[in-house]
């Protein structure tokens, strides 16, 4: 049986992974916790966090690890964990590295450094350790949760990479033999390429956010009813896209509108204005990135070249983004 | 993925091995073991799993379980009965509303006294729609005459299947029995469980077979009559019959668990008492929740406490007298309900642990009731402390200053109440004028114009951005399409389904106007009591200076799943001919509960419940012809659209806005891509959809006045491709392609050019 570094007052080491639907995390974990739990033969319990079926969401996945005998009572999501793997880098923004306990490590998909990472997030008196995970998964054509995988194996020296090896190569093997050399290969680079950094103590506590909502029984409209239609144009979606977004030029657009037929996130911003011969015509101003999950059917409905794939850069979502113009209510 | 750990326990008798799984997949690996005759299910969160594992070990050849997808549940609970009167075993699982629409069929089931077990995993119940586990569904199951069993962790699910299969078929119960675990803190939850390693040995616990003695439906030697018309002076005397089986039950299983530890070394009392001996103190909590609670004993204990914890395996029959027991010298208890039991002054536990020491004597005890974790809400060791400081709180006192309340709401902050964001739509940008419709006064046709795409981009979008839909979801950009063809003002009714789910996440929504939701087996009938409500208002003139400027069109929105269980209310709500629009996004399957066969799956396609391994390729029925169904019914109007036909759908949406408003109901089919469940990329959903049409696997097509027209004809345009061009584009098919699945390739060819070609004979003839 492995040894665990350390254990919480219960007896339990945990580990937290915070991620979007569609890139592993729940794999990730479950693969995680079997090798704790069957390959190093400790006891311990793994959930996900579940909603809805759906990708581009965010999604936890929850692993306790600890001794035989140590009884397993507590079902609740962790909040304060040793370990805590963030998958998509602007999940720090949502607090996603929140609780992490004293001397843990918060472990991040990101192509910056530790300390970009850190200092940005506010992470301290915790290790830091980021990982270009996304990069990784591009140049081996695979997945991000394989080169997290290995990040995290890393982290946890209690587990022995070797069994994951096995494991992954029995889970892919059945349905898809080809695919398991390559991320045994992403496995491996992730476990060799994360950058470690200690950050000292500071200021800043790492609080753990509580779910409570501004409407309660005093004020939540009666049977649930929601009175605030089309309040979902306050969400940012952009968090959804794993890499990639549609390019829009303008000056090679015919305003066919096919690209506005295939969206199916409503993100294309019309404006209707006089033609060269004073006709008034609906012409596309642009795409409001808040909204595009990056799914690109709009570059293949696209006749010309107008709209094209590119990888996002940082910064230029926001800095080419046509805002929908809404009909907002008075204040 | 199961990875299995052999360990052996020396308390048993019989060998045993260790998994790691969740709560679900115990359920599944125990009914596999059993191997029932027949399972009758269908899929609802968070109990799905437990059907789609079950398909994946038939996959591999693991067990002979005859799995029937059913049309909603209240068909798999008649499946399930017609089956267990049929003399072989029976296994179901379900939650929440599905539990519900059951609902009826439930004491049908226990009083004919057919055994069969139905695991249960626990969730909210609507309305709203919550998905996360609580007690509301299992207190509706306490009167239906069935036994139930609790269980407190996956250990617990694996072991209560078996024994209540036993308890079920004993000759002294013969009763259906219930196995009630906690949705997604159980239900999904992975821990080491100790199961049986050889099936024999499972085989012989429960019984070979099912005690003899009883008669069944196909014993054709012994005709009997099952379920008479039963009237005063006989149905009392059945009624205690029941109570009397359901009383013995208790004994019954105090003598199956007393055998299952001999054999496991697991102990299953009827009350699970946690340091109870002494105790002055005590919390009384159902299932996840009573195992959170022990830490906190234990931490009141290191304190000098004297506190307790107490759960219940069995509460029909409802363990009184052991309650009595166990509480004669506690000195205050609080009892936390994970669901209310709206008037009663407590939810079901509290009174009847209240009644259990009345009619046991005990006047001394204190009891505190509360409410807690509903929906989901997590019970934490934090909130097992609060029930331990009333509990402590009324010892000191001896008298209870709340009796009952609920714990773990929150007032809000009334500086934040909800305004409104946007302005309602202004009707004049949504009366374009840009679409007309005119009818033929010969034919009686409708003749529509609409302009170029690029036009109608002028006319605001019904929804607003920031649904939650996955990348490169079809449903959007399909519905959105066919709003672009409605001109003026719509209200929406969605069914429970992806469409729902990802624009009504509280506080906000996506729909700009009003919109509604019911469940998707009666989405139909709700919405044509609007229409109803609509017209009968109108003609009371109660609109007047209410800003109405021309009649709603009412919309209908739902998917193939809501078509398969809502079948029969849009059929009613057709023949009735109501003026409404049903449009149904499909895309081949149940994805909002994580893609199970839906009847519109095509044959040998890949879901959750049609595996594609060594025993099974894909689903093994042909797809419902959902829109030849709703034409036959004799409404003015039925539509076939894809996105990859933009101008298509745009004039048969018009179409369709002119029958709703003047005609009756109408029925269209939208066929959208799914890409995270077809398996296929994020931007190729137009590609495919486009295939499916050009194969002829979905030809589009309008039935208008009884008469058919092929409105898109690919042999005609040369634009035909075999139906493995639109297969190779999807995960979900490419196995068909494979030289072993020639036959249901061809087979599937087969029926698609059927169909094609029956349809265009209906085109050809207009009597057709």
């Amino acid at each position: 049986m492995a040894v665990l570094p350390e254990v919480n007052k219960r007896g339990f080491f945990e580990i937290r992974l915070e991620s979007i639907g569609g890139l592993g995390a729940n794999l990730a974990g479950k693969m995680l916790a079997e090798a704790g739990i069957v390959g190093a033969d400790m006891d311990g319990v793994s959930f996900s966090s579940y909603g809805s079926e759906k990708k581009g969401s965010p999604v936890k996945a929850h692993i306790r690890f600890c001794e035989f005998g140590t009884p397993i009572r507590d079902t609740s999501p962790i909040e304060h964990p040793h370990v805590i793997g963030v998958f998509h880098e602007n999940l720090l923004k949502s607090g996603a590295a929140s609780g992490v306990l004293p001397g843990g490590i918060v472990l991040v998909n990101s192509a910056r450094s530790a300390l970009q990472v850190a200092e940005e997030a506010g992470l301290n008196g915790c290790r830091v350790a980021v990982l270009d995970a996304t990069r990784i998964a591009l140049e081996e054509k695979n997945r991000v949760n394989m080169a997290m995988l290995g990040g995290l194996f890393r982290t946890c020296g209690f587990l022995d990479p070797e069994f994951m090896k096995d494991v992954i190569a029995k889970s892919l093997g059945k349905k898809y033999p080809q695919a398991v050399e390559q991320a045994v290969r992403v496995f491996e680079r992730g476990y060799t390429e994360i950058e470690l950094l200690d950050m000292p103590a500071g200021r800043r506590e790492s609080a753990v956010q509580t779910g409570e909502s501004p409407l309660g029984y005093t004020n939540q409209p009666l049977g649930g009813m929601i009175v605030t239609p089309g309040s979902s144009l306050l969400k940012d979606l952009s968090i959804s896209r794993s890499g990639m977004l549609p390019a829009f030029d303008q000056a090679t657009c015919i305003n066919c509108a096919q690209c506005d037929t295939a969206c199916p996130d409503l993100c294309f911003v019309w404006e209707e204005q006089p033609d060269k011969r004073g006709r008034m015509q609906m012409v596309l101003q642009g795409i409001d990135y808040q909204y595009c999950k990056g799914c690109l059917k709009c570059v293949e409905a696209c006749p010309t070249d107008s709209l094209s794939r590119m990888l996002e850069q940082e910064g230029y979502a926001a800095a080419n983004r046509v805002r929908h113009r809404f009909d907002f209510a008075e204040a | 993925m199961a990875i299995d750990y052999s360990k052996e326990i020396p308390a048993g008798r019989v060998k045993q091995r260790m998994v790691y799984e969740s709560g679900n997949e115990m359920a599944a690996y125990a009914a596999h073991q059993i191997d029932y005759h027949i399972m009758g299910y269908f899929p609802i969160s968070p109990s799905t799993e437990v059907a789609q594992h079950l398909d994946l070990m038939k996959t591999e050849g693991k067990h002979g379980i005859r799995l029937v997808p059913s049309d909603g549940e209240h068909s798999s609970a008649g499946i399930c009965y017609g089956a267990s009167t049929g003399g072989g075993r029976v296994f179901n699982a379900t939650s929440a509303q599905g539990y519900l629409y059951m609902m009826e069929q439930m004491p049908v089931q226990s009083g004919t006294r057919f055994p069969m077990v139905l695991n249960l995993v626990c969730r909210s119940v609507s309305g709203p729609l919550n998905i996360h586990g609580d007690h509301s569904d299992l207190y509706f199951a306490l009167n239906t005459g069935w036994p139930i069993l609790m269980c407190r962790d996956p250990q617990a699910v694996y072991d209560m299947n078996l024994m209540a299969l036993k308890l079920a078929e004993d000759p002294e119960v013969r009763l259906p029995v219930m196995v009630a675990y906690d949705g997604y803190f159980t239900s999904h939850q992975k821990r080491r469980v100790q199961t049986f390693e050889d099936r024999a040995d499972v085989l012989a616990f429960v019984g070979e077979n099912p005690p003899e003695g009883f008669a069944n439906a196909l014993d054709r030697d012994n005709p009997i009559t099952i379920g008479p018309y039963m009237n005063e002076p006989d149905y009392i005397n059945n009624r205690y019959q029941l109570s009397q089986a359901m009383y013995r039950a208790e004994g019954v299983f105090e003598r199956i668990s007393a055998e299952y530890k001999k054999l496991t070394g697991r102990d299953y009392p009827v009350l699970d008492l946690y340091r109870m001996e002494d105790a002055e103190v005590a919390v009384f909590l159902m299932n996840s929740a009573s195992e959170t609670i022990k830490d906190v004993v234990d931490e009141l204990r290191l304190q000098g406490i004297k506190a307790g914890a107490i759960a219940p395996n069995m509460i029909r029959p409802f363990p009184q007298r052991q309650i009595a027991e166990a509480l004669k010298n506690v000195r205050a208890i609080t009892v936390g309900d994970r669901a209310d039991s709206c008037g009663a002054h407590g939810g079901n536990m509290l009174n009847e642990i209240k009644a259990a020491l009345f009619t046991h004597g005990n006047r001394d005890t204190q009891v505190v009731g509360r409410v807690y974790g509903l929906g989901g809400k997590e019970f934490k060791a934090e909130d097992g402390r609060h029930f331990f400081e009333l509990a402590i709180e009324a010892a000191g006192k001896r008298s209870v200053s709340v009796p009952f309340d609920f714990y773990g709401h929150t007032p809000g902050d009334p500086s934040k109440a909800p305004k409104r964001l946007l302005k309602p739509l202004n009707f004049d940008d949504l009366k374009t004028g840009l679409i007309t419709v005119t009818p033929n006064a010969e034919s009686g046709k409708l003749a529509v114009k609409i302009p170029p795409l690029r036009s109608l981009t002028k006319k605001p979008k019904r929804l607003a951005p920031g649904h939650g839909a996955c990348p490169g979801c079809g449903i959007f950009s399909g519905l959105e399409l066919f709003f672009k063809g409605i001109e003026g003002d719509i209200v929406t009714l969605f069914h429970t389904g992806c469409a729902m789910v990802t624009t009504t996440g509280y506080p906000h929504s996506s729909h700009k106007a009003t919109y509604l939701h019911n469940l998707f087996q009666n989405g139909a009938a709700t919405l044509s009591g609007l229409v109803e409500m609509f017209w009968e208002r109108k003609r009371r003139g109660e609109f007047e200076g209410l800003g109405l400027r021309e009649d709603f069109t009412f919309v209908m929105v739902t998917g193939d799943g809501g078509m398969d269980i809502g079948m029969g209310p849009a059929i009613g709500a057709a023949l009735r001919g109501h003026r409404m629009i049903i449009v149904e996004y499909d895309n081949e399957g149940y994805m909002n509960t994580g893609a199970q066969l839906s009847y519109s799956t095509p044959l040998g396609h890949r879901t959750s419940t049609s595996g594609v391994g060594r025993a099974q390729q894909g689903k093994a029925f042909h797809h419902k012809d959902t829109a030849q169904i709703m034409a036959a019914t004799g409404i003015p109007y039925v539509f076939t659209g894809s996105e990859a036909f933009p101008q298509d759908l745009v004039k048969k949406a018009a179409k369709a806005q002119w029958y709703a408003q003047n005609a009756g109901l109408v029925y269209g089919k939208i066929l959208i891509a799914c890409p995270l469940n077809w398996m296929s990329p994020d931007d190729q959903g137009a590609n495919i959809v486009d295939a499916a049409v050009s194969s002829n696997f979905f030809p589009l097509y309008e039935v208008e006045q009884g008469i058919t027209t092929i409105t898109y004809n690919p042999e005609e345009k040369n634009k035909k491709v075999p139906v493995s061009d639109w297969l190779k584009r999807m995960g979900k098919t490419r196995h068909l392609l494979k030289p072993e699945n020639e036959a249901a390739l061809r087979e599937f060819e087969r029926e698609v050019e059927l169909r094609w070609n029956r349809l265009k004979a209906k085109h050809e003839h207009p009597d057709l």
